[in-house]
């Protein structure tokens, strides 16, 4: 315990002196300033303004739900197709609109979609789409494709604030800064265990899974640490959203730390050089942040149906559902994907390293 | 016996670092590893010390077989590793004190121990700097302390000298001759003869993965040398003088070129004081005696220079 703590330290304090760490922690928070600043100042979100959720409508004119459909708070988010039962229903069916709400005999609201998918479940499917459709989630929300039982104006969570463009940024670039976290395993595992330095340190009387151990520790609190400064950041100067389950978006925040020192430290095994693997990242978590639409809206097609697994991806589904409000099931299964492929890259590495610490 | 290595081999890939190497440390002594660079000095630190298996052969250290695992056996030694190991941007103590906790040492006796090994190394001052502010010399001593917080029973320097200032040098020459006083039993590997003759009792000489020679300096020396050289100068011709020398024990040849003498003697004949008292009745202008050198000596062993297969710090 007392090898594991003092590799714990001396990580820690290598890593909080480092200046590629350094320049992480401060760096990313001066580019969160400027995007979001832009973002605040309309610069970007006019181009990322909400597109109105097609919607098909089978309700009594003049009755609560219509009226609850002009509020102009609401609105703006949808592009209301007014229609019978049976042909809201069809639109539906062929995809033309996410969902189709139609009103039943005794005021209950139904709403069909798409088949196989509910309409939260189409929130999930890619990050704008979320972005795109969460506004209209507080509008529409129930258990998958059922019932809004008991609809009533006073029951929608308007109180909730509705994303911006900041709120969105916030998200995705906290996901991307705790992914380039993962470079502060990359240098002090080199550090710690493949360096002449690590060599030293496996002359002492001390077991390799003590030291690698204590130096996972020290790469992952400290990159957890310094996605924090980010989300308290966020948070606090440009009073960012969080939402109500913190500990659901912390969770999912240390999935992604996880995940990236994993990935990291099986990169360095292959490689064997940080500088390679640093460079490497780079480019793969650009383009990781890009097809998970971290930057700007893209859509790739029938690809999106794969990009919805970019761990990314699967980061802003879960963090956005869990302030915004998504489909739990899907939720869960990308947490755990996320957790899972953590675990797979440290078992790659272990493997890897098996051989190549031998 | 602190350590043994039987018909070590160690290849990487269609390199074969160590070829048959064997190796054994007697406990007390400062045993000097000798060779060029490439000779495979630093892998065969690196698999007595477990830090890479050998593809055959055995090595044992304090008796018990040397495995990556071997916890009881790693905590009395010490090594101090060819390049600097060091987490540079840490203080001097803070380094000390990891690596001191990683051999499990703890609190006031870290301390204490920490505030020894700064002063040995005449670090005491430096202790809260980062070693990347350093001289050369200064990341050398502390590159050391770090191996010897726990107080190794076997310590295993591996060229700790490269590169750095002739005051450090001798400090940390100083340090190892102290260490040795005290009982520790030190490996000590160098390109340099003047430091293994100096340090060294007994001494290994080393080319392509293998020991070629194994005695004292002196043995080595004799062994492989021989003759010595002397070279005379007097003021005015001396006809006789030759002849005289000649019959002096041990000298094989005398060659006259004027006022200046040539006697060459076998090795170990230790005759320089009957020579010179042949010469006596002349006034002599110098002497230049050339001793041999364990330089000599691997030059005899293996027909090369120990110094001319590249730069420094491999
Ligand atoms: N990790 C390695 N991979 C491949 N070759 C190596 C490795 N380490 C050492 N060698 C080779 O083994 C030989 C011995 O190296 P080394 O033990 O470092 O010599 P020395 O310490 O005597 O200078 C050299 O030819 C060197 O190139
Ligand atoms: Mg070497």
């Amino acid at each position: 315990m007392n090898a594991f703590f003092a590799t714990f330290k001396v990580g820690f304090k290598f890593l909080w002196k480092s200046p590629v760490s350094v320049a992480i922690l401060i760096a990313f928070p001066i580019m969160l300033i400027f995007i979001l600043g832009s973002a605040l100042s309309g610069y970007i979100s006019a181009d990322i303004e909400l597109d109105p959720v097609p919607v098909a409508v089978a309700a009594e004119e003049g009755g609560a739900f219509r009226s609850f459909l002009q509020n102009p708070d609401i609105a703006p988010f949808f592009d209301l197709t007014y229609t019978s039962r049976a042909e809201a229903a069809a639109l539906s069916e062929k995809g033309d609109v996410v969902c189709a709400v139609v009103e039943r005999e005794d005021g209950s609201l139904e709403v069909l979609s798409p088949p196989g998918s509910g309409f939260s479940a189409r929130i999930a499917l890619s990050v704008f789409d979320s972005y795109q459709r969460v506004g209209a989630a507080f509008a529409i929300r129930g258990p998958e494709g059922g019932d809004i039982p008991g609809f009533s104006v006073e029951d929608m969570p308007l109180g909730k604030r509705v994303p911006n463009a900041t709120d969105y940024y916030a998200v995705t670039m906290l996901v991307m800064i705790l992914l380039y976290t993962g470079t502060n395993g990359t240098e002090l595992f080199h550090k710690g265990m493949l360096s002449d330095t690590g060599s030293r340190a496996q002359t002492a009387p001390v077991t390799k899974p003590v030291l690698i151990g204590g130096l996972l520790a020290a790469s992952t609190v400290t990159s957890f640490l310094q996605g924090m400064v980010t989300f308290v950041f966020t948070g606090v100067v440009y009073g960012v959203y969080w939402g109500e389950r913190i500990p659901l978006v912390l969770l999912t925040l240390f999935a992604v730390v996880l995940f990236s020192q994993a990935f990291c430290i099986f990169l360095l095994l292959l490689f064997r050089s940080p500088g390679a693997v640093n460079g490497t990242v780079q480019a793969i978590f650009w383009v990781m942040t890009f097809v998970s639409g971290g930057y700007t809206k893209v859509s790739f097609g029938a690809a999106d149906a794969v990009f919805q697994y970019v761990p990314n991806a699967m980061a802003h589904t879960v963090i956005f559902g869990s302030i915004y409000g998504g489909n739990e099931a899907k939720m869960g299964l990308y947490l755990a994907i996320l957790f899972g492929l953590g675990l797979v890259f440290y078992i790659a590495s272990f493997l890897l390293g098996r051989r190549r610490l031998a | 016996m602190v350590a043994v290595m039987e018909n070590i081999v160690k290849r990487y890939k269609a390199h074969t670092a160590l070829d048959h190497m064997n190796l054994t440390i007697q406990p007390g002594e400062t045993l000097g590893l000798l060779g060029p660079n490439g000779a495979g000095k630093t892998t065969a630190i690196r698999v007595l010390t477990g830090l890479t298996g050998a593809d055959a052969g055995n090595t044992r250290l304090f008796g018990a077989e040397m495995r990556g695992a071997a916890l009881a056996v790693k905590r009395r030694i010490g090594v101090v590793p060819q390049d600097l190991a060091l987490y540079e941007a840490l203080s001097a103590r803070d380094n000390l004190n990891y690596f001191g906790r990683l051999y499990g040492i703890r609190g006031a006796e870290l301390k204490k121990r920490v505030d020894e090994v700064l002063e040995v190394l005449g670090l005491s001052d430096v202790a809260g700097k980062a070693p990347k502010k350093f001289s050369g010399g200064m990341k050398r001593r502390l590159n050391i302390g770090c191996a010897i917080i726990h107080k190794p029973e076997l310590l295993i320097l591996d060229e700790p000298t490269v590169g750095i200032d002739p005051q450090s040098r001798n400090h940390i020459l100083d340090f190892v001759e102290g260490m040795t006083k005290q009982g520790t039993t030190v490996l000590y590997t160098s390109h340099y003869m003047e430091e293994v003759e100096r340090v060294c009792s007994r001494v290994l000489i080393m080319d392509a993965g293998h020991v070629i020679a194994d005695g004292t300096v002196e043995d080595l020396t004799k062994a492989a040398i021989f003759e010595e050289s002397v070279t005379l100068e007097v003021r005015e011709n001396a006809p006789g003088l030759c002849e005289s020398v000649k019959k002096v024990q041990g000298v094989q040849r005398c060659e006259a070129d004027g006022r200046s003498l040539s006697v060459t003697s076998a090795a170990g004949s230790q005759n320089l004081a009957r020579i010179l008292e042949c010469a006596a009745p002349y006034i002599i202008l110098s002497v230049a005696a050339k001793r041999p050198t364990l330089e000599d000596a691997f030059l005899a062993l293996t027909g090369k220079k120990l110094r001319d297969t590249g730069g420094e710090g491999q």
